[in-house]
């Protein structure tokens, strides 16, 4: 009898998010083109906003897990928050980029212009975009614990730019982007706000499970680099 | 494609295009991992062979 290979630890949850992820966005792909009903404003266009908001959404909860991450770091010096700080704000600039990309095509078909620079909501996403982008420039310039300590407070320092975009559109007098959800409920029939939260879901699960994805493949290559280097010196 | 449909179309292949490439990078780095977990059992067999295989010059002795 064999030994079966030891699982590297969060293998499994990895595998389950994976799982529950890859059900999730086919069940919200195919309600959001064949079963939720057509917009009487904009048309089939508006069908981007099911992916487009839940991605935004997802990549500010991104944001946030990372600034948590910091401060844990932070309080505890632990490698594996830096591990989640970083990997968190990998999946969230890459949702982030598609915001900006969905948006664009979403702003030239319903706006006739792929951009308006005198929206508050398209400038401060862009800010906070950018804020994220310059982490890895940060993270590239230091090295071992100076590295991790001043990417712990850069993800706290930059997350105070997240509800600056969040808040933007609704204290601003003048916008051309319209808000959804309100204070008094989803400016939406329920028709439509059921698939929006599968899409929401299925967002939330996707970015668990690149997560997990992620932190696994970095314990197994910590691991190798430990066994590499023991052997060496064997 | 009619009504703005080129333009869901544009924006939902996006998605599913960089979501597939981010996807494809981990995969990548599994199977660099991978590589070398088996260059590491290879150098670990060589070692063991080593170790098994009698030494010629104490032989002659």
């Amino acid at each position: 009898m064999t030994d079966s290979p030891a699982r590297i630890p969060g293998e499994r949850a990895a595998m389950i998010w994976g799982v529950l992820a890859t059900i999730l966005v086919v069940a919200a792909t195919i309600g959001v083109f064949l079963v939720a009903p057509e917009d009487a404003d904009q048309g089939v266009i508006q069908r981007i906003f099911y992916f487009h908001v839940a991605i935004a959404i997802t990549s500010l909860v991104a944001f946030a897990v990372s600034c948590v991450a910091g401060i844990l770091y932070l309080r505890t010096r632990n490698d594996r928050w830096d591990d989640v700080g970083e990997a968190s704000i990998r999946i969230g600039l890459l949702m982030s980029v598609l915001v900006v990309i969905t948006g664009s095509i979403w702003a030239k078909a319903s706006w006739g212009t792929w951009w308006v620079w005198s929206d508050p909501r398209l400038v401060t996403y862009l800010i906070v975009v950018l804020i994220y982008a310059a982490y890895f420039v940060l993270r590239s310039s230091a090295e071992d614990d100076r590295k991790m300590r001043y990417s712990a407070i850069y993800a706290i320092a930059g997350f105070a730019s997240v509800p600056l975009s969040f808040y933007s559109v609704r204290v601003a007098e003048s916008f051309v982007h319209p808000v959804v959800f309100t204070g008094s409920g989803a400016n939406m029939p329920d028709s439509m706000l059921i698939w929006f939260v599968v899409s929401q879901a299925a967002m939330l699960a996707l970015f668990i499970a690149l997560l997990e994805l992620d932190l696994v493949g970095r314990r197994s290559e910590r691991a190798l680099r430990r066994l590499a280097l023991r052997l060496e010196n064997a | 494609m009619s009504g703005g449909a080129q333009y869901v179309v544009a924006a939902y292949a996006v998605i599913w295009f960089l979501l597939l490439a981010y996807v494809v990078v981990l995969g990548a780095r599994s199977a660099r991992v991978g590589r070398q977990v088996e260059a590491i059992s290879r150098m670990l067999d060589r070692r063991e062979q080593k170790d098994v295989e009698p030494d010629p010059a104490e032989d002659r002795a």
